[in-house]
């Protein structure tokens, strides 16, 4: 059993991407960075809690929020699922592609034998699109990949009830039903408060632009939670991992977040908007720089107290930089 | 960014960025990464070292094999704490040789899952010694035996 006429493309994000692909599939035609602005999924985040072996940072809301916000506001009903039972979340996941359902599902990364083995890591928020399955292999449509892939079935259900901190718990889902006449310009500008009002108005001191912040003063204290001068190398390329690799389309989501503003501009006719995307598009510039600055600084072993300190100089100033655009964002409606 | 300057020319790991196109919009553009096509070098070395060390710990007793396969993973000792249904203290014992002997062997299966080995590879590493890597090839492969794998030696 196969969905044949579900379009594999690559996406920046997976679960952005899974979105994308359902919502396509289903006959709603959006883009990614539609769908992540709609969901006001820009953010950042500073962590240092137990559920980490490092300190660590987030450019995106939780891994879940894009999907439920924008189920919300676009009007979509979906459908979804979660089994203690592994043997039952199986057969539920069968009987929906039995019935020609691409099924959205979460799982973690780590088992994604079709991605090179270096690559994966446990990360139990990726977030895949099941098209099919063809005997034992599952029939896999993942963003980060180029081709339509295949996984066994073993590693599918280790992937799905993986346990561990933000465990899948087996989770499914797949749209039902889609409003495709909603009327974007309503919506729009209460998806842009949002976003603005998360970055600048969230009481708590690592979220949103204090979060920024935090992270440029927190990271003076790295040299001395490291093992050695290669631990401390590899987490600070790790910084332009989180900027640049991970499922961000680049600075963060920050370009991501540019082409949605945009597209918000022209479906709004606002040159406002138009001017946000090149302002925001620029602060994605300077959060890029610091990505091939963290990068440099760490393959040579540059990590001195002055060179951190100029590191951490640069990101305060993307805090300074954000609060400026966020605050200016917030007042465009 | 523009795309000629985010595009990078890498074959082997190809990303999703977004960039400002020559039409001025701005959209999604596949391009190699730039961090494997400049640091991939720095990252494989890393491993090794880190690899050797945590090996070289194990073999002197000073640590156990659940932690130095959570250590390499970079998993957290919550995370692991949860994924092998044991609480954060009962698990740091298993970090030390002593605690790790105790383990029954459901646990320890419970372990190889999370870290995806073999069961047998908590006890054992196999080396190959530097001039014969290019020309051999190790495989490790399941049976209907969960406890038992098949490791296949084979000349290129």
């Amino acid at each position: 059993m196969n969905n044949n006429s579900f379009e594999h493309k690559m996406y920046a994000h997976c679960e952005t991407g899974t979105l994308v692909g359902l919502l396509n599939n289903a006959g709603y035609k959006t883009t990614e960075a539609m769908v992540f602005g709609l969901a006001s999924g820009i953010f950042f985040g500073y962590l240092d809690t137990k559920d980490f072996p490092f300190p660590t940072f987030i450019v995106r809301s939780r891994p879940g929020e894009v999907r439920e916000n924008l189920s919300k506001i676009l009007n979509i009903k979906l459908n979804s699922f979660k089994f203690k039972d592994a043997d039952k979340g199986m057969q539920k996941l069968d009987d929906l592609l039995a019935q020609g359902i691409v099924v959205g599902a979460q799982v973690d990364f780590f088992y994604m034998d079709y991605f090179p083995q270096w690559m994966r890591v446990h990360n139990n928020v990726h977030f895949i699109n099941i098209i099919g399955k063809e005997g034992n292999d599952y029939i896999i449509s993942d963003s980060y990949h180029r081709e339509i892939a295949k996984l066994d079935k073993s590693l599918l259900k280790k992937a799905r009830w993986a346990g561990g901190t933000m465990a899948p718990k087996g989770f499914l889902y797949y749209p039902e039903k889609i409003d495709l006449d909603v009327d974007l310009t309503k919506i729009i500008p209460k998806t842009i408060k949002k976003a603005a009002r998360n970055m600048l108005n969230i009481p708590i001191p690592f979220i949103g632009i204090k979060g920024i912040y935090k992270f440029a003063d927190k990271l003076k204290t790295w040299s001395k939670q490291v093992r050695d001068i290669e631990h401390f190398s590899h987490e600070i390329i790790k910084i332009n991992i989180l900027l640049e690799e991970q499922g961000t389309g680049g600075a963060g989501f920050r370009y991501m977040y540019a082409a949605y503003l945009k597209q918000a501009g022209e479906i709004m006719n606002s040159p406002v908007l138009n001017e946000m995307s090149e302002k925001i598009m620029k602060i994605g510039d300077d959060w890029r720089e610091i990505s091939y600055f963290a990068a440099k600084i760490g393959k040579n072993r540059d990590l001195g107290d002055d060179r951190i300190a100029e590191l951490s100089d640069m990101i305060r100033k993307q805090g300074d930089a954000e609060k400026i655009f966020f605050k200016e964002l917030k007042k465009v409606y | 960014m523009k795309e000629k300057d985010i595009y990078v020319d890498f074959e082997a790991h190809k990303l999703v960025y977004y960039a400002e196109k020559e039409d001025n919009s701005y959209g999604p553009i596949i391009s190699g990464s730039y961090l494997s096509a400049n640091y991939l070098d720095d990252h494989w070395m890393k491993r090794k070292n880190l690899e050797e060390q945590l090996r070289n710990q194990v073999i002197a007793n000073e640590i156990s094999p659940i932690l130095y396969y959570m250590t390499f993973l970079e998993m957290g000792p919550k995370d692991l704490a949860s994924r092998a249904k044991m609480s954060m203290r009962k698990l740091s014992k298993t970090f030390k040789p002593e605690g790790f002997n105790k383990l029954r062997v459901a646990q320890l299966k419970l372990f190889a899952d999370i870290f995806n080995i073999p069961v047998s590879n908590l006890f054992q590493t196999f080396l190959i010694k530097g001039d014969d890597q290019e020309k051999i090839e190790m495989k490790q492969a399941a049976t209907d035996n969960e406890l038992y794998h098949i490791t296949m030696i084979n000349l290129k």
